[in-house]
């Protein structure tokens, strides 16, 4: 394990994952759900970061295929602000990720976690965190 | 003779129903007056007044009203400008105030270019008036002597002559004439358009204008500009706002000789056809930055002279009552001017390669300006013995006088062929000082004596002369000392570059050297230190015979000539020698050179051609101690590899090698990353311990290479030495480098025809002549894909004998050694199987060598000293045929 | 409504540095329908704070609040104990609330979060344009209801300049000529004549040019209970 903390905040209709799919990702995963993407907030995003996540994972519909029409897309322009004020403040924007994962596909939501990790891969030195 | 009944000059000349011409002055981003009074004599007498920016484009300049006040010292009366952009009311009246108790007599009220355009776009815009409260403000002045906020003027106020910009370009175009008349509502007496280009929208314009009576109203003069080049229209074209130059004036520049004569032409033109419209009282020619154009626009025209110049007469100074000029007067002979068109002779060809870019076109034609001014001035002094200023000629570029056309009565100040010397000695110092400014100084240098036969005692030429004679000497110098330092004489390249600095204390490139020469200094003490305890060089090491396998009998003694062997067979049969040769490469100094390259047939195919040069071997040397060699090439060289210099000086002197090899291994990125100190260090050892011919072989790294390599050649100094390899990745800075010191480059390209050509395609191109590369094909040993190699190599060499390719008629360089090594069957332990396991290293080595020989290799980098003996007598017996 | 922007997070970073407390006050007024100064962005705003401080292992301490307005004295009044509990404020209202809140509460050390920038209208969402400058003389009357003082690059009275091309001004391509438009605009309703008026030179003072403005309504000042 590498002692990182990778935070999800995803959309209901996008997570069916349990922890044992997750398991091979040597980090420590939290799920956060929401009733929808679209819902998710800069500052959701921004506090996932303080309470110790090194990465945030933003999981949404696949474009067109949001319940609420477009709470994926309006989820992605909250990461890009996100990504804008980590820029200012001196942190390395790859730290929030946004996915796009076809409905309760476990495979593509475990694929972007999986991702979301390896990102942290690049931009963290060996065994640092924020803590 | 009294104008009393007129406000300035310029009001005369158009009420008076002459038809105008004003010009622009710009003044200088700088306080120096001078250039404003030379612009203003340069138009004096072919102008009735001269407008002078404020500030234009929101640039800052000298004021308008300060250059006026120089302008109308010079004998030019003035159009000041004034701005809303930089003052508010108060200002504004204080400043005009002023302008008025100077003697400026013109006005031209504009709002001004926004500051965004200008080189202080964070200024605050004031823009508290607009040019139209502007105009209506300066008129209750000057018609009710009032202040803006109503308050009387006592005593005497302001009394210009009111002006105003129209730009009919702009939109919306049916409210551009309404505006025009809140112009001459507000008091605008003339107007000055924005430069036409676009003639038919111009004459709607002033349709308009007509119809509704402002014809009767104002005076209009139409912008003219001479467009200098075909940058400048296209730059109008798309990037001033409100300018509209139509296709076919871009057309006849683009398609002119001479863009200049091209842009007086059109301006001509215009003038003309604006001429004939009704209600055009005038023209305004705006030459930016080309104020010499307007005379001759003005005379082509059929302007010249100028209508009542007479009345004009210089603002005398009187702090300084000396510098007032004299009074252009009906003797001085204008008429001398010459009509004909300016046949651009000896500086056109000089100066059209400045005129490349249009900026620096028009400082170096300023400079020029200048330069026939000084040169004029200089002839009339030695020709007159220091005439008074006021007689000075208005120069005119390159055109010879008509002399037939001088009224002969007039006794002239300057005869003709005085003039026509005069003219030829100007264009000469022009031309001299745009080849100086090119860098070529001998040419500058001959011109510049030309001069002197002309006139022996020109001032410009004889300092110019001194200068880059000063200029020449310091370069040779130079060339000297770096000369001697890359051949290690310190003593000499530090007196050279010592003396380069007496004559130019600054010299940055002399300071460099002698800083290089304390390195060197340094560097040197170090390393005779540590080669003092010379490292015993240890007695040759017998190898063992390999003839167990390998049978090398004397070639030579077997060889019958081939005529003798086909008697009877006609020659043209068996013989077809190559159409072209392979480009002979030279690496090394003196006797121990050595040249690669030079055959026109395939290896060893002597029946049919020649091989000027044998193949070469070269040995190579570490700059780390290597650490995976086999045990049976190690213990040759073990007493050695802690220094590369007495490794390459075993390797001469107790193998015989011809050639070193140094391979910086060291500093490859995923080995060691030894830095560009150590390999300049190690090279500069071997380079001190041996005399043969040296290449230069980074690790295979494309970034780190390039700075190894320069660093290495920042201490080798200029030595025709090899380095490489090159890649398509740097060969940009490896082949400057190389040329830069003399370098032959190795063109590395991965075992293909079409790369091997297309880099030294791309080598060519960055300056690399092909006699300075050498091609390494990317080579693999015996068991290792030699076969692929052999056929890439023929292909290749085929192409260029036999194929006319000219990119690929440079020799191989082979590195067999580094490929035969590292194979894993060199370095298996003896056995029964295998055998012993040196005799099969060196019988690989020595296979691979032969066979690439074969294939055309030119230039073989080895390593087992057996293995070079064995091949360097088979190339022997081989060449003996 | 006043447009304002949040300041770069660096710049509040480094007002704050000294302090570990820290009050975040938002207004639900102009700056919160230009979504700079609201509730949303207090949110934002206080956590790109702490999670920088955080890094910087200086933790911050915040207190999140809006106010229903800033620029009235009786909003205010929850500063007074706030004084109590942090080191400092930082307003995301307009220059107004933050300067009236320095007026009231001189002990209270309070600093900008936004840059006040101009009176705009919100001509679709996530956009602002600057309509009115405030100049305290308004002649829009004249000019078809389109302001030549706050949407003329020269704030020209005699407009349109040599400049206007095509409709666009010369400042950048993309900002209409607005002297165009009015011409446009006059020309269909048959009222050109009154662009053919020179407009006289204009008063400034009430733009502010006078010193610092003030309105007074006697009537109502007389059921003031205020202070």
């Amino acid at each position: 394990m590498s002692g990182w903390k990778i935070t999800i905040l995803c959309c209901h209709y996008t997570n069916e994952a349990m922890a044992e799919d997750l398991a091979d990702i040597p980090a420590k995963i939290e799920i956060k759900s929401f009733p929808c993407s679209g819902r998710i907030e800069v500052s959701d995003i921004l506090k996932a970061l303080e309470a110790e996540a090194e990465a945030v994972l933003v999981a949404g519909c696949e474009k067109g295929s949001c319940h609420n029409r477009s709470g994926s897309m309006r989820a992605e322009k909250r990461v890009e602000a996100a990504r804008k004020i980590l820029e200012e403040i001196g942190m390395e924007p790859e730290r929030v990720q946004m996915a796009f994962i076809p409905r309760l596909d476990t495979g593509a939501f475990v694929a972007a976690a999986k991702k979301t990790f390896e990102k942290l891969l690049d931009i963290l030195p060996k065994g640092e965190t924020t803590s | 003779m009294s104008n009393e009944r007129y406000r300035s000059h310029l009001e005369r000349v158009l009420r008076e129903g002459h038809f105008a011409v004003t010009c622009e002055i710009g003044p200088p981003k700088s306080a120096d007056g001078e250039v404003v009074r030379k612009k203003a004599r340069l138009i004096r007498g072919f102008v009735d007044a001269a407008n002078i920016t404020d500030c234009q484009t929101a640039i800052v300049r000298m004021s308008s009203i300060a250059s006026g006040v120089l302008v109308q010292q010079e004998g030019v009366e003035a159009v000041i400008q004034m701005t809303c952009r930089d003052r508010n009311r108060i200002g504004i009246q204080a400043d005009l105030l002023g302008a008025a108790a100077l003697g400026l007599k013109n006005l031209l009220c504009l709002t001004g270019d926004h500051q965004k355009f200008g080189n202080h776009p964070e200024a605050k815009g004031v823009f508290d008036l607009d040019s139209i409260q502007l105009l209506d403000m300066v008129r209750r002045m000057r018609d009710e002597k009032k202040f803006q906020c109503g308050e009387e003027i006592k005593g005497k106020s302001v009394e210009f002559f009111l002006g105003a910009a129209a730009n009919p370009f702009a939109d919306p175009f049916e409210f551009r004439v309404q505006r025009l008349a809140k112009k001459v509502a507000a008091g605008a007496q003339f107007i000055q358009t924005q430069i036409v280009y676009n003639l038919e929208r111009f004459r709607k314009f002033m349709e308009m204008a007509h119809d509704m009576g402002l014809t009767e109203k104002v005076y209009i003069l139409a912008g003219i500009t001479p467009p200098k080049s075909f940058g400048m229209a296209r730059y109008m074209k798309y990037f001033v706002p409100g300018l509209d130059v139509p296709d076919e004036i871009l057309k006849r520049l683009k398609d002119a000789k001479d863009k200049r004569e091209e842009g007086i032409k059109i301006a001509v033109e215009i003038i003309e056809q604006v001429r004939e419209i009704p209600g055009i009282a005038g023209v305004h020619i705006m030459a930016i930055e080309w104020e010499e154009a307007v005379p001759e626009i003005v005379k082509r025209a059929g302007l010249h002279p100028r209508p009542l110049a007479e009345e004009v007469k210089p603002v005398e100074v009187r702090p300084v009552p000396e510098a007032a000029p004299e009074i252009i007067s009906e003797e001085r002979p204008i008429e001398e001017v010459p009509e004909a068109p300016p046949k651009v002779e000896v500086p056109a060809e000089a100066l059209k390669e400045i005129f490349s870019s249009l900026r620096s076109s028009m400082e170096a034609l300023r400079d020029g300006i200048n330069l026939l001014h000084e040169g004029l001035a200089s002839l009339e002094k030695a020709l007159l013995g220091g005439a008074p200023k006021g007689i000075e000629a208005v120069p005119e570029l390159g055109a010879p006088p008509k002399v037939e056309e001088r009224p002969p009565e007039e006794a002239p100040l300057v005869t003709p062929e005085e003039e026509e010397q005069a003219r030829k000695v100007a264009d000469l110092l022009s031309a001299a000082k745009a080849a100086r400014e090119a860098g070529e100084l001998e040419k500058a240098s001959s011109i510049y004596k030309q001069v002197l036969e002309l006139e022996a005692e020109n001032e410009i030429a004889k300092s110019a002369l001194a200068e880059i004679e000063k200029e020449l000497l310091i370069e040779d110098l130079l060339k000297k000392a770096q000369q001697k330092l890359g051949e290690g004489d310190l003593d000499e390249a530090e007196a050279a570059f010592k003396k380069v600095l007496e004559l130019s204390p600054q010299k940055s490139e002399a300071e460099k050297g002698l800083e290089k020469i304390a390195q060197l200094r340094a560097a040197h003490k170090e390393a005779e230190e540590e080669v003092k305890p010379e490292a015993p060089v240890k007695e040759r090491l017998e190898a063992p015979e390999v003839a167990d396998i390998l049978v090398f009998p004397e070639v030579a003694s077997e060889y019958r000539d081939i005529s003798e062997r086909a008697a009877g067979i006609p020659e043209d049969i068996y013989k077809e020698p190559g159409t072209a040769y392979i480009r002979e490469v030279t690496v090394g100094e003196g006797e121990k050179a050595i040249t690669i390259g030079g055959t026109n047939v395939l290896p060893f195919h002597l029946f049919e051609g020649e091989m000027k040069n044998p193949p070469h071997v070269a040995m190579e040397v570490l700059d780390v101690k290597p650490e995976d060699w086999p045990e049976a090439l190690a213990k040759y060289f073990d007493d050695v590899f802690d220094d590369p210099g007495s490794w390459a000086k075993k390797c001469v002197e107790v193998y015989g090698a011809e050639a070193i090899n140094i391979y910086l291994l060291g500093t490859d990125p995923n080995f060691l990353n030894l830095g560009p100190d150590h390999a300049a260090k190690v090279v500069e050892k071997v380079a001190k311990a041996v005399d043969v011919p040296l290449v230069i072989w980074g690790s295979g790294s494309p970034e780190k290479d390039v700075d190894i390599l320069r660093e290495v050649a920042n201490v080798l100094g200029s030595k025709n030495v090899m380095i490489g390899p090159v890649v398509d990745a740097n060969h940009r800075a490896l082949g400057a480098t190389a040329m830069g010191y003399g370098y032959s480059l190795i063109a590395s390209s991965p075992i293909d025809v079409n790369l091997a050509k297309q880099l030294n395609i791309l080598l060519e191109n960055v300056g690399v002549p092909l006699d300075k590369i050498a091609m390494d094909p990317s080579v693999g040993a015996l068991g290792y894909g030699l076969e692929y190699t052999y056929s890439v190599m023929e292909r290749i060499r085929l192409a260029a004998l036999y194929a006319q390719d000219e990119k690929l008629q440079v020799p191989f360089v082979i590195n067999v050694g580094r490929e035969v090594w590292k194979t894993k069957e060199a370095g298996l332990p003896s056995d029964e199987m295998l055998g012993e396991q040196e005799i099969r290293g060196i019988a690989l080595e020595a296979i691979t060598a032969l066979a690439l020989l074969l294939a055309g290799g030119d230039f073989l980098i080895m390593r087992h000293p057996k293995a070079i003996e064995v091949t360097k007598k088979v190339i022997k017996g081989l060449m003996a045929q | 409504m006043i447009i304002a922007e949040r300041k770069p997070l660096a710049r509040i970073l480094q007002m704050i540095a000294p302090f570990e407390r820290v009050a975040i006050i938002g207004c639900r007024g102009c700056v919160a329908i230009c979504s700079a100064g609201g509730d949303r962005e207090v949110e934002i705003l206080a956590a790109a704070l702490r999670l920088a401080r955080k890094r910087a292992g200086r933790p911050l301490q915040t207190i999140e609040e809006t106010f229903v307005r800033q620029c009235d004295p009786e909003y205010l009044t929850p500063l007074e104990s706030l004084k109590e509990k942090v080191e400092a404020v930082v307003s995301l209202a307009c220059g107004v609330g933050v300067n009236l809140a320095a007026d009231l509460y001189p002990d209270l050390k309070i600093y900008p979060g936004v840059d006040t920038s101009f009176y705009g209208a919100n001509p679709s969402l996530g956009q602002w344009e600057e309509k009115c400058r405030g100049c305290g003389d308004c002649i829009i009357d004249m000019t078809g209801g389109l302001c030549p003082i706050a949407r003329c690059a020269k704030n020209l009275l005699n407009g349109p300049c040599g400049g206007s091309q095509g409709g666009k001004c010369e400042i950048r391509p993309d900002v209409p000529c607005v002297w165009h438009l009015i011409y446009e605009r006059l020309k269909k309703r048959g009222e050109l004549e009154k662009l053919t008026q020179i407009w006289p030179a204009k008063d400034w003072t009430p733009a502010g040019h006078g010193g610092p403005r003030e309105r007074v309504r006697p009537d109502l000042q007389f059921n003031n209970n205020k202070k």
